[in-house]
């Protein structure tokens, strides 16, 4: 396990850099750089439907390796769940990152995007519709963090 | 381009609980000021290509914007409750396992679970 990197790269390096990666994947190959549609492909591929988007296959692959790649040249590493694997045992926490993905994944298709498909490429192409659902649920995920925090006394 | 995507998410710390969970609490304006970073990049980016109209390979290019449908609110608040609660999402749990946290691949399951669910809903 080598260090090249810092714990954190500044946002003035990450945002910017993942902000050439949406405009790149426009300028070259015309495609809109999210994340969740690849999944989405993925669940096809294992319900044996026709890939709508087979390209996305490839893309979330690759995320995955340049995810390990930073990991293998010295990304911080993580190891538990943060404060939630502090308070809920390991079964309690199981069910309740499930009923979390739930929600994403359920929500991510309702909304025909997630954190990077409205987020990021829809809000950057000035879309109102991923204005509107990145607000959404920036300001419901803020709300249920603060109330959370207060109902766990701050534990959380 | 996925393969810088999800290094820099995953150089960035996002796949650590406590970088979005803090920035969520409104304690740390990472998350904000790197979000606000990559949007005034790429869209400047964006603007540029559009007003080009074709990709670099010379391709007629289309940037969609689309007006507000309820599905985007909806499905935005849902996905606000795991984002919230999880303090993760599609691509970061995807970190989160590489960096060493094999409960991102339980968030990732349950993302395939939800997507799934979602299209029997709607079927």
């Amino acid at each position: 396990m080598s260090h090249l990197l810092p714990d954190q790269l500044p946002w003035w390096v990450a945002g910017p850099g993942i902000g050439l990666c949406v405009v790149a994947l426009y300028a070259l190959a015309g495609l809109k750089l999210g994340v969740s549609g690849g999944w989405l492909q993925l669940l096809f591929l294992a319900e044996r439907r026709p890939l709508t988007e087979p390209w996305r296959l490839w893309f979330t692959g690759a995320l995955v390796l340049g995810a390990f790649l930073a990991a293998a040249v010295g990304a911080d590493r993580t190891s538990g769940y943060g404060a939630l694997s502090e308070v809920l045992p390991a079964p309690a926490l199981l069910g309740v990152l499930l009923v979390v993905g739930v929600l994403i994944g359920y929500g991510a298709r309702w909304a025909g995007g997630c954190t990077s498909g409205h987020g990021i490429s829809g809000c950057s192409a000035g879309s109102p519709e991923s204005f509107a659902a990145t607000a959404t649920f920036f300001g419901v995920a803020v709300a249920v963090t603060l109330v959370v925090h207060l109902l766990t006394g701050g534990a959380v | 381009m996925g393969l810088a995507f999800g290094f820099l998410l995953t150089a960035s710390g996002l796949g650590d609980y406590r970088t979005i969970h803090d920035g969520l609490l409104l304690r740390d304006p990472y998350i904000y000021l790197m979000m606000a970073s990559t949007v005034a990049t790429a869209g400047i980016g964006l603007a540029l290509l559009r007003r080009r109209g074709r990709t670099l390979l010379g391709a007629p290019l289309r940037i969609p914007r689309h007006p507000v449908r309820r599905e985007a609110v909806y499905g935005g608040a849902v996905f606000g409750v795991g984002f919230g609660v999880g303090a993760t999402c599609p691509g970061i749990t995807v970190s989160a396992v590489a960096t060493g946290s094999w409960w991102g691949g339980v968030v990732l399951a349950g993302i395939l679970a939800g997507l799934w669910l979602r299209g029997r809903v709607t079927r």
